[in-house]
Formats: C-alpha cells, structure tokens, sequence
C-alpha cells in the first residue's frame, strides 16, 4: 500500500484522529501491562543506604564504615540507594520500505497493514509506557516524510509526549533511512546509561550499519533492536512472476517466485541471523517482531528481553 | 551394430526443435509490477539465481531439444540391428540335437568330461523345450549315428538315449552328422542344435558346405560350445625308431596343446619288454622331441609310448614299430671240427663273420658240433650255417620247420657230405637235390674262378659301388654238383663259376631260404677264404638273409577305426590276427590280400597258420583329435553363410518416447526449481518513476 506523497496538512482531521489513536492504544496497553511501579535503581553516593558491600584495595576510603570496622574489625564500605530519571529514546524507521507489508490489526488510518503502521503503534506505546513510569522520553524518525521535528529530545512532561504523539501520527513513510549515518549520529548523542529502542526492517546491507550501533554500547545504553518484518514479504508470498521494486528505489528485477521459494527462504535466514549477530555483539537485544504479532505480545517481549535465536518467518 | 529408421522421412519433423530454442531466445517478461519491502532480499536472492541460471538455462533448453528430437526419433521409427552369437532362430518345434562323441569330448574339466557336460545340456534343452516339440538325436565321431530313426515327441526315448553316449576314441565327422541331421528334417525348417567342442583344425571347415545346405533349406544349426577352459592337453604324436648311436635313435614328440608348461612322465617300453622312463618338458601350445637311445640288442616289433596326462587319457600311448637291433645270432655247425682251431672247417667262416668279436659287425656267430645242434634252440637264430656236416638227417626236421618260420639254412660242402643224406633230409626244401662232388680243376692248377655276380641282385647290391671284380679271383678245385633244376620262381643261381657251374644257389621257402654253397667254407675246395671278398660276402650274405627273413614281415601304420590291409603270400587262404588285449581279430583274406579292421589302439600280430608272423600292425588314434584347441566355430561359419541369421533388432520407437517423456519431465522439474524469468534482466528504473 503505497503511501499519499503529498502527505495530510498539520492538524488536519486525519492527523488529530490518529494522534487519538495512537494515546488510546498506548494507555490501554500500558494500563494492561502496568503490574508494578518501574524504578530505576543505581547504585551510587545517596542518602539511602542499600548495602554493605566488602572493601577491596582503590575503593574510596571516604566510603569505608569505620564504625563497623571499630566493631567488628572488618572492612566494609556503605553503598547507598537513589532514584534516578532513565532517559528514553525510540527511533523509528520509517522509510519508504515500511510503506508495504500485509500485517494484521494495525487499524492505523492510512496506514493499515503496513510495517510503517505497525511501527508507529510500537513506538507510542513504548513511550507512554516510558511515560507513564515518570521517566523522560525521546523520539527520532528516520526516514519518512511529512515530519516537522524528525528529532525530540529526551524530556519529561505531558507537552512533551504530546509533541512526539504529533510527530509519530504526522509521519508517513518514504525516502531511505540511511541507517548507518543515522544511528551512528543517534548513539553519540545518547546520555550515558539511557534506555534506546530502535525500531527497524533493517532492509539496507547489515554491514553498512551494523557497526553504527556500537556507539550506543560505548554509552552504555540499553539498547533494544526490534527488527521488524512483513511475514508475506520473507515468504515471497506473490503468487506470480512480477516485477520486483523498491519503494525507496533501486533497480527493479523481474522475477517469479515460483521455484525460488527455497532459496529465498535459505537467504531471510542468513540475513536474520546476521542482524541478530550484530546486534548481540555490540551488547544490544534483538527483538524479532513479525507485523501481525499482537502487539502485547511484543511489548511483553520488548520489556523484557530478545536476542532469542531467530525463529524463521 | 547398426542403426535404421523405418520411416526416415519422418526426421524432417526435426525442425521442430527450433521451436523451443526460438521459445527460449524471446522469453517473456512479466508485466505486474510489485512494490516490495524487502528489495535487500531480493537483490540477494537475484544475486544467487544468477549464477545458477548460467548453468541451468542452457540445460533446460538442452533437456526440452532432446525431448523434442526424442519425439522425432520415435516417429522415425529407429531399429537397432546387432550381430549375436548363435543365430536367432527357434521355436519351429522340430528339433535335431547332434552330440559329438569323439575323442576330445573325453576331456575332463571341472571333475567331469565334456560329453557328460554336453549331454547335461542335451537334457535341459529337452526338458526345458514347449509340450508338442519333436526331437531327433544324432551321435557323431567318425561316423554319424542316428540314434532316432525319424523326430519324435517322446521325450523319454531320447533322454535315455542321450544317457547312454560314450567318447570314442575317433575324430568325429561333423559333415556326416549335420548330413544325417538334414535328412531328419526331412526338408522342412527345423532346428539342428549342436553339442561340440569345436576342437581340433579339420572338423569345422570340413562341414561348411552341409552348414550351408542345412541353412538354405530354411534351417538353422544352433551350436552350443562346450569348451573346456583352458583347453589342455598332452599327447604323445609320433615315435619313429632310426639309426642312431647304440642300437639307434627313438624319436618321440609329444604336443602340449595346453596354455601351460607341462614336464610329463612317460615310459617307453619296446618289443622285448624292456623299459626306458623318461620325462619331457612340453612348452605350451607346442611340439616336444625327445630321442632315446635304443639298446644295441633289441627284438623288433611293436613298443608303446605312454605318457601321464590326465586331462585326455585316450591319446596318452602310442605305438610304433621297431625292426631287429643288434647282431644277428647266427649259428655255424661246424662238421669238421680238426684238432686244432686252424684245421676246423669253419676257422675263416667264424672269423668272417665276427672279425671284431661279432657286435660292430653285427653278426654273432655261434658255433657248435653236429651233435650240439640238436639242443641249440634255433628260435634264437636268424641263420644257420652248416659247415661240412656229414649226417644232418637228425636236425632236418627242426630246420625245415626253421626255415619255414623264416629262418635261413645255408648248405656248405666238403668231403663229410653225402648226397644221399642231404637230400634224404631236406628234400623239398633244396633248391635242388645234391648230386655227387666233382673236380673242376686238378690240384695244383689253377682253380676255375667265380663269374661276376648280377649286382642288381639285392645280395650284391652293396658291391655295385666297387669289389665287383674280387670275385674273379675266387677260384673253385672241387664242387658238389647239382642235379639239374629251372631257375625262376622260388629258386635263384646267384652266382656261378666261369664254367657255368652253379656256386651259390638260393630257394625261398615262404619267408625263409636255403641257399647252397657247392664248394666248402673253408680252404679245401676253394680260394674263397683266402680272397678279400670272403668277408664282405659272408657278412652280406648273414644280413641278406636276416633281414629277408625278418623283412617280410610286413609294418603296418594305421589309425583306429581304419581298415588295414596286409599282403597275402601266395596259397594263404587263411590268416588270423592278435588284438592289443589278445583277442583274435577277424582277417578276411581275398586273393593276395588281408583285411582286418583296427577298433583299438595298440599292436595287433597278423600271422599265417602255424607260420611266422605275417604282419605287425601298430593302431594310434588320431593326433588331430588330441588337438583339443578352438580353431574356428560353428557359429563364425554359419554368420559367414547366412548373416542374417545372426541379426538381432531392438525398435526403440517406445524407449525414445519413454525418453522424450522423461526429459520433458525433467525439463518441467528443472523449470519449477528455476524462475523462468530471466533474474539478469533487471530494470535500473528508481522505484519511484515506475511508480510515478
């Protein structure tokens, strides 16, 4: 399904309906999956104490307990509990590639069925849960078009989500993501320890930006990779011989499916486990998200861990 | 190997094959354009496809030519045409199985002979032909025996006929046996079915022309080898005696037709039962000559040659014939013994006859008195002198009967002998009686000499070459006269005195002789002792009665199964003859001649009643039959006459469609596992202007 190039007006009735969906869907989501409070703890100079913890030559000496050292002769330090803001950002790809795909239950308008829908859906939900657990979130598009700030920094606040609503519901597929510059752009500007989603079909050579994600393990950010897919595409699910093309360009190659099926499915699963590699070698979780998963169950997933061994499409 | 087409036209349809190769230059392209999000896979998958395509197109289009020219092929009706080994001909219901029972089927190979093998097989065909077939059964080796008078459908008859088949010792006749096959078929189309070693070099090529008459009148012959494997075999070929070292040279060959050397055992046993093992080295598939050195003294006769071999026992002896070897036994009667050596009558005779003792020359007179003669066995002796004996009336009954069996009595004169007595004794065995003794010459004259001697004459054939005229110098004082008698028929003057007075007269009785010397062996009446001819002559005399005597016997060669025919003397109306197992063998005798028919190898004495023997006759097989290798085939022979016969045709109208259906399979197969859309054809087009 190819998407309007034009794009709908800013505030129009189609943007604002989709900026209520997208809130609606993220709270019902994240009201069904809020069992608990998320915090986030770390470990560090506070008021609360936590826990002793054995003194080992080059600790601090400021830190030492020299009460329980009067006691009991032993050399412990004090460590101390605080609560800290994680800072969160998603990215989202969506370029021209997103614009196909034939997954299930989007009900985005517009977008129905795309990846790119699906996408946006993951991508609101995942910040109004972030959200929700009163920590600061951002948002970067890559791709698409029809964007005012393709880039929102990481803030706290109601506005602040609304903005990012804004953005994921004005956003349309189209153009190239050029994932490589752009992640490898994102991972500089990441606060240290922050929590990162990037949310991708990953359709340009892996090895062209694979690398880039190393920038965010140099920060130490979480980082979270939710490799998305039309299952029709990585079955080849055509049914005739067609001209094959791409939405963000390139050659266009006659081809029928027929008989290439085994082949086709040989190279998806090289090229997934080549995604999942990289993205585990660079101390990143691989999500692998098929577009006509419910997306709770992916959430579910998403929270709270991937890099399971690729299942095959 | 062959290949034709039965509608050769039809390989004009072959132009179709230009039909899947112009299909394949313009293939189609698909229309429907489809955006798709996995471009990156794709490209991949294009990638991969591309570099099998440039195996698996060409192959494709291979596979769906084929197909199409498999198609044609079967429409143009292919036929492949061979040649087999045994013609392909059958099932006429009329069946002659002809089996060869000659010598070489004796052979064993594999624990058993190849008459048993070819009979085992005899069988199967029998017992494996359709209810309703007929069979006839003929057996072969030198002659064709028709066992089956005409075809029949009892099964029963002729198995039982077939178990009762045994190896001659013959060649066989393949030209009689397919003969008699033919007119069994009695003219109509049938199959004559072969059992036969092929071996030896005669038997097949002798057959070729009743091959061709059995295949012009619409038959086949159907051979069925039965070959030994390797063929082997040793046989002893010939044996002849000859001068030689000793008492001269046996020569044996002995043939190793197999492909291995072989060292054979054989033994060589002669006449007198003496026996000389030896062993020969036969190279393969080659002659071996061994010569012996026979004894100086030997009986003549018949000896065998047997060697071991155990692949064909039949031809493992051979028998040959040998004369006499060695001195004559002579015996001299000396009638006139004198006190001393010098004053015997026969002091220059013995001499003459043994100047070196008696063995060089071969000659070994024994002397004895007039009263020693009759307990001398004279079977031992070849000739008998009688040297001045005064009375020989006592032994004349032993020497009549002597000379009867083909010895040899010569009469010597002198003053002891008396006409009456001599021809009271020998009666009708001299040449003539005896009349008086009488002075050619006064003593102290010259003696009448001898006139020169018929050298045409067998007894003075060796003094044509020179001593001719010696026998002037024989002179004569006193002789015996003779009563006149007719020379011709079994009486000869061989030699006279210049006065036409007889000196040296022969009578032949049967195989024997009594010869008259009218003067003495000694110096009384004669010069002949004192002259160089007396030697030579008595010596020639001795051989020329030894070997008449033993020269009559007649040696005959002969193989077995072959009549022999021997020379009758006249008024023998009857002969009788001795097998090699001491069986008598049946001689019909008409007019001067014998017949008898040698059935079995060995010696056989041919003998005139209560006479010497007549004949030795030494029976071998066949050497070519102990010749067990393949010179040739039935079947070659037979493809020569009728080629036709030997054709075998395969169609191949069904396979080449069976083909062209499993090449259109495997092209469809193909097909499916390929895109037919040519992946290199890629349209470089932005996505976004063929969207636009």
């Amino acid at each position: 399904m190819a998407p309007d190039r034009d794009g709908p007006p800013a505030w129009d009735a189609e943007v604002l309906g989709r900026v209520r969906h997208l809130h609606v869907t993220a709270r019902v989501l994240t009201d069904a999956l809020m069992m608990g409070v998320h915090r986030s703890r770390r470990v560090g100079q506070a008021i609360e104490f936590a826990d002793y913890q054995e003194y080992a030559p080059g600790m601090d000496l400021r830190a030492l307990d020299w009460k329980v050292l009067g006691r009991t002769d032993r050399r412990v330090v004090r460590r101390y509990e605080t609560e800290t803001e994680l800072a969160c950002t998603v990215v989202v790809d969506l370029s021209g590639d997103l614009a196909t795909g034939a997954g299930a239950g989007t009900s985005l308008p517009a977008l129905e069925g795309t990846k790119a829908g699906f996408a946006i859906r993951l991508a609101a939900t995942l910040l109004y849960w972030f959200h929700r657990q009163g920590e600061p979130v951002g948002l970067t598009i890559v791709g698409g078009e029809g964007i005012d700030h393709p880039v929102l920094p990481v803030r706290g606040g109601r506005t602040h989500l609304q903005l990012a609503f804004l953005q994921l519901a004005k956003a349309r597929p189209g153009g190239v993501a050029d994932l490589g510059t752009q992640l490898a752009d994102i991972g500089r500007r990441t606060r240290r320890r922050s929590w990162v989603g990037v949310i991708t079909d990953g359709m340009e050579e892996p090895a062209t930006w694979l690398p880039a994600l190393r920038a965010f393990a140099r920060r130490g950010a979480d980082l979270r990779l939710v490799h998305l897919f039309d299952r029709a595409e990585m079955q080849l699910d055509v049914g005739r011989a067609a001209v094959f093309y791409s939405p963000e360009g390139g050659p266009a190659l006659p081809l029928d499916p027929q008989g290439a099926q085994a082949d086709f499915r040989e190279i998806v699963a090289e090229y997934l486990e080549e995604v999942r590699r990289g993205v585990i070698t660079v101390g990143g979780q691989y999500v692998q998200v098929a577009t006509d998963e419910p997306l709770e169950r992916v959430f579910r997933r998403l929270v709270h861990g991937g890099s399971r061994p690729v299942e095959l499409p | 190997m062959s290949f034709s087409f039965l509608a050769p036209a039809a390989l004009g349809l072959g132009a179709l094959v230009a039909i899947p190769i112009l299909a394949h230059l313009t293939r189609q392209r698909p229309t429907d354009r489809v955006a798709f999000g996995a471009m990156l896979l794709v490209q991949r998958l294009v990638k991969r496809l591309r570099r099998r395509r440039t195996i698996k197109d060409p192959l494709l289009l291979l596979l769906r030519v084929l197909a199409l020219l498999a198609v044609v092929l079967a429409a143009a009706g292919p036929r492949l045409s061979w040649q087999g080994d045994v013609p392909d001909f059958g099932g006429s219901g009329r069946v002659v199985l002809v089996v060869d029972t000659s010598m070489s089927m004796a052979l064993h190979d594999s624990g058993g002979t190849l008459l048993a093998r070819a009979v085992a097989e005899a069988r199967r065909w029998i017992q494996d032909a359709p209810d309703g077939a007929r069979f006839g059964l003929v057996a072969y080796d030198a002659t064709s025996r028709p066992l089956t008078p005409e075809l029949t459908d009892d099964k029963g008859l002729v198995l039982g006929l077939l178990d009762e088949l045994q190896p001659a010792i013959h060649p066989g006749d393949l030209r009689a046996a397919l003969l008699d096959a033919r007119r069994m078929l009695a003219g109509e189309p049938g199959e004559v079915v072969l059992f036969t070693d092929e071996a030896g070099p005669v038997m097949i090529p002798g057959a070729r022309e009743e091959l061709g008459r059995i295949v012009a009148a619409g038959s086949a012959v159907l051979p069925v080898p039965i070959h030994a494997d390797p063929p082997r075999n040793v046989a002893v070929t010939a044996a002849d005696y000859g001068d030689g070292l000793e008492g001269g040279t046996l020569t044996l060959r002995v043939v190793n037709h197999g492909p291995t050397a072989r060292e054979v055992p054989c033994d060589v046993r002669l006449p007198d039962g003496a026996e000389i093992p030896v062993f020969v080295d036969a190279p393969p598939l080659s002659e071996a000559e061994v010569r012996l050195t026979v004894p100086r003294e030997a009986r003549g006769g018949v000896g065998q040659v047997r060697c071991e071999d155990d692949d064909l026992g039949l031809d493992n002896a051979r028998w040959f014939h040998m004369p006499d070897v060695g001195a004559s036994r002579v015996l001299v009667v000396d009638g006139a013994p004198g006190d001393t050596p010098t004053e015997s009558e026969v002091y220059f005779l013995e001499r003459a006859l043994a100047p070196w003792g008696g063995v060089q020359t071969g000659v070994r007179p024994d002397v004895v008195s007039t009263q020693g003669l009759a307990s001398t066995d004279l079977s031992e002796h070849r000739v008998v002198f009688l040297a001045n004996v005064s009375d020989p009336r006592p032994v004349a009954p032993r020497l009549r009967e002597f000379v009867r069996q083909g010895g040899s009595v010569v009469i010597g004169m002198g003053s002891n002998v008396t006409a009456e007595r001599y021809n009271a004794a020998f009666g009708g065995v001299l040449p003539t009686p005896l009349r008086s003794p009488r002075a050619l010459a006064a003593l102290g004259e010259d003696p009448v000499p001898l006139s020169l001697p018929d050298v045409a004459h067998d007894l003075f054939e060796p003094f044509a070459r020179g001593g001719r005229g010696a026998f002037r110098s024989v002179g004569a004082w006193r002789v015996m006269t003779l009563e006149p008698y007719t020379e011709g028929g079994d009486v000869t003057t061989l030699l006279r005195y210049a006065t036409g007075v007889p000196a040296l007269v022969d009578r032949s009785v049967g195989t024997g002789h009594v010869v008259l010397w009218t003067s003495t062996f000694d110096d009384a009446w004669t010069t002949f002792p004192l002259q160089s001819v007396y030697l030579p002559l008595m010596q020639r005399l001795v051989a020329w009665l030894g070997g008449a005597g033993h020269g009559a016997v007649q040696r005959v060669d002969a193989l077995v199964g072959q009549q022999v025919t021997v020379s009758v003397p006249e008024g023998i109306t009857e002969l009788t003859a001795l097998g090699p197992g001491g069986d008598s063998v049946r001689v019909v005798v008409s007019g001067d001649e014998g017949r008898l028919t040698v059935d079995a190898p060995g010696a056989y004495r041919v003998d005139v009643a209560d006479g010497p023997p007549l004949a030795w006759v030494a029976a071998n097989t066949d050497p070519i039959e102990s010749d067990v290798r393949r010179y040739d085939s039935v079947a070659r022979v037979e493809a020569d006459l009728e080629p036709e016969l030997f054709t075998r045709h395969q169609e191949l109208a069904w396979p080449a469609l069976w083909l062209a259906l499993a090449l259109a399979l495997g092209g469809a197969s193909l097909a499916r596992r390929v895109p037919p859309v040519d992946p290199a054809a890629a349209d470089d087009t932005p996505a976004a202007e063929e969207a636009a």
